[in-house]
């Protein structure tokens, strides 16, 4: 037997600030659905071993980011407080807005009022929906993954929503989630539990804020279950301060004719962790992956992908383009995996980066684990600097050199820019990517 | 009246020199065409005309109106009317071809910014003229257009942006012979006395449907033989050895 020369492994420890103490506080009160549910999470996440530079996922990252020495769960009142208003809340039918002080549901176009829409917090669901909620919370995740962040969101979820459309139900306006942390060495844990009915379609944006110079956590745990012919689309935009640290973990599962779209949208914090997968699991079922990153500053994004085929004749496409500069450091990792009787699978994995200076760098470790015949699956990553040609090309027409570099990297941008469904996001994420390439 | 002199110029890229003194002058309202074969400096002349940042100019200058082009950026040379027909042009995904014609007039523009309106009409205007489908107007800039696509999109740009120089470089490669009629209706209307051209070719094809005042051969870096429209016969029957051999070049 050869041997491995792999330093020896600690016994798996639970990070500071996340043991049983705090666990018997989370589930104090709660409904026994949720308190189990906690528990089982609880005892996942303490047998996965801690992140280490030898375990691949985490080789290119500083394990230590991982430790969390000074970070508590922030303890959110499960109840309903004013929440200020933002100028984005207009465009929706649903706003939820959460705050240290609590959160607030609000109902815009009265489309809660209708039959076939809920979006409740968790606590509500467990009462109302326990059986629907019994089958959804941690269930959405590719069997034989082991996810030591999303357990860890599982056990100690401090603010928790659900989303349930029922069969051929559309929201138009779709529903907006906005987080805002201002405690300086608290973790917000916010669960979001989706369960889609049959032809259900809504859309749901995702936006997460902090002031410059507060010190947050964020370890976030998304489910998404969409039934037969279901369409959902999630954007998430990652916005916190300069001082926040963002682990996010998004789990789809999406059955015959279904469609979803995740789009993963990474801006703000110094370090951010995402994890991003789906399983295809009944023939005809869909799933984008959209990415767009823009790390500068020292900020590190890592970003983790999993297309995973379970049936046969089934579609994924991921794309992730991002762009890195002034110290900034990007790595994307990606797997698309096939099983073994998934015939007819078509599968595409593309990651695109800009690497706008020699100060910053981006890794990309795209792959395939395919056990099937008779199926199309193509990845293939991209680094370099603005094409100096298009570049060339677009000022010989007059187009000054600063509004070229900024047409040429808004072009890069937006073939997955463009996909979002919510136009005013789509200017902020336009405006947001003027700011950080500055005059580059 | 605009004017652009070339005067004894030469260019390398990296440490070929290609342009060895070429001499040319080109008034508006004149057609020029520039003939020569594979290797002579064709293209490099006008990446040169035009700023490209892979030449240097060792020697010589470049004159639009009397003012040397050679220390002027691409897009003031540009905005100065100069006008170059990309043999290849590049593809810019992400980059709509409305979006960008916007921003290429609104350079051009005197207050920065051209009103929407009548740049759409002008737009879908001369896009109809080109036989163009008015959808490509939301297309990615040549993204997967066809060669003959692409040179219906060079001369759409030359329509929108009313050049007073334009330099055509190979337009005519890979164009079947729609494509090239269609391409060469555009230009013929644009010809007239706002516009010089200068046509650069390496097949005489192109100058039966856009006929030439003048022409000048181009051989190992320097224009060897000038002349009116019947070169283009003598070129056509006898190839470019008898031009080599009345310049003494080397066979």
């Amino acid at each position: 037997m050869p041997t491995l020369n792999l330093p020896l492994t600690e016994e798996p420890s639970l990070l500071p600030g996340f043991d049983e103490t705090v666990l018997e506080s989370a589930r104090s009160g709660e409904h026994a659905l949720l308190q189990a549910k906690r528990t089982a999470a609880y005892e996942r996440y303490s047998v996965i071993p801690n992140p280490e530079a030898f375990h691949e996922e985490y080789r290119r990252m500083n394990p230590d980011l991982f430790r969390f020495p000074s970070f508590t769960r922030l303890d959110i009142p499960n109840e309903s407080v004013e929440v200020a208003s933002s100028d984005a809340d207009e465009h929706y039918d649903v706003v939820i807005a959460v705050s240290p002080t609590g959160y607030r549901i609000q109902d815009r176009t009265g489309v809660l009022s209708q039959e076939g829409v809920n979006v409740l917090t968790l606590d509500a669901a467990a009462r109302e929906f326990p059986n629907l909620l019994e089958q959804s919370i941690g269930t959405a995740m590719v069997a034989d993954e082991q996810r030591k962040f999303l357990d860890l969101n599982g056990a100690f979820w401090n603010v928790g929503f659900f989303i349930y459309v029922r069969k051929k139900v559309e929201l138009p306006n779709g529903i907006l989630i906005r987080y805002y942390n201002d405690q300086a060495g608290t973790t917000l844990l916010p669960k979001l539990v989706v369960v889609a009915e049959q032809e259900s379609r809504f859309a749901i944006a995702e936006e997460f804020s902090s002031p410059d110079g507060v010190e947050t956590l964020c370890v976030s745990g998304r489910e998404f279950h969409l039934d037969a012919a279901a369409d959902v689309k999630l954007i998430s935009l990652q916005g916190w301060g300069n001082k926040g640290i963002h682990i996010g973990e998004d789990w789809a599962r999406v059955k015959r004719d279904g469609k979803v779209d995740l789009f993963s949208m990474t801006f703000g914090g110094c370090v951010s962790k995402m994890t991003v997968g789906c399983d295809v699991c009944e023939p005809n079922a869909n799933a984008y992956l959209g990415g767009v990153f823009f790390a500068d500053e020292h900020q590190h994004f890592d970003q983790k992908t999993l297309q995973y085929h379970s049936a046969p004749d089934t579609y994924s496409n991921m794309m992730y383009k991002g762009a890195v500069k002034d110290h900034g450091y990007s790595v994307y990792q990606g797997i698309i995996r096939a099983l073994k009787h998934c015939v007819g699978v078509d599968s595409y994995q593309t990651n695109n980066n800009l690497v706008l200076d020699a100060t910053a760098r981006a890794d990309s470790l795209p792959g395939l684990i395919i056990d099937a015949d008779e199926l199309a699956c193509s990845h293939g990553a991209t680094f370099g600097n603005l094409d100096q040609e298009q570049l060339y090309y677009l000022r010989s027409r007059g187009v000054p050199e600063g509004e070229a570099r900024r047409m040429l990297v808004m072009g890069f941008f937006d073939e997955v820019i463009d996909r979002i469904p919510f136009k005013p996001l789509q200017d902020h994420l336009h405006s947001v990517i003027a700011r950080k390439f500055g005059s580059l | 009246m605009a004017h652009l002199e070339i005067k004894n110029l030469h260019a390398r890229t990296g440490d070929i020199e290609i342009l060895k003194g070429v001499n040319l002058e080109i008034s508006q309202g004149e057609v020029h065409a520039l003939m020569g074969p594979n290797g002579s400096g064709k293209s490099t002349l006008s990446s040169v005309i035009m700023g490209h940042p892979d030449y240097e100019v060792t020697e010589g200058d470049i004159l639009l109106d009397g003012e040397s082009l050679l220390e002027m950026d691409p897009e003031e040379r540009a905005i100065a009317g100069l006008f170059l027909c990309f043999q290849y042009p590049v593809a810019i995904p992400g980059v709509s071809i409305s979006n960008f014609l916007k921003k290429a007039v609104d350079a051009r523009h005197p207050e920065g910014k051209a009103p929407s309106g009548p740049f759409l009409k002008e737009m879908r205007e001369n896009m109809a003229y080109l036989d163009m489908d008015p959808k490509f107007a939301n297309r990615g800039l040549n993204e997967g257009f066809s060669g003959g696509e692409k040179k219906r999109m060079e001369i759409l740009q030359m329509m929108m942006f009313k050049p007073t120089m334009a330099i055509m470089d190979e337009t005519d490669s890979g164009l079947d012979i729609d494509a090239l009629q269609v391409v060469s209706k555009g230009v013929n209307k644009l010809r007239g006395p706002d516009l010089g051209l200068l046509v650069i070719t390496h097949y005489e094809r192109i100058l039966t449907y856009i006929q030439p005042d003048h022409l000048h051969i181009l051989m190992e870096g320097r224009v060897v033989m000038s002349g009116g429209p019947e070169l283009v016969k003598q070129l056509e029957e006898n190839g470019y050895d008898w031009v080599r051999e009345q310049a003494s070049l080397p066979a």
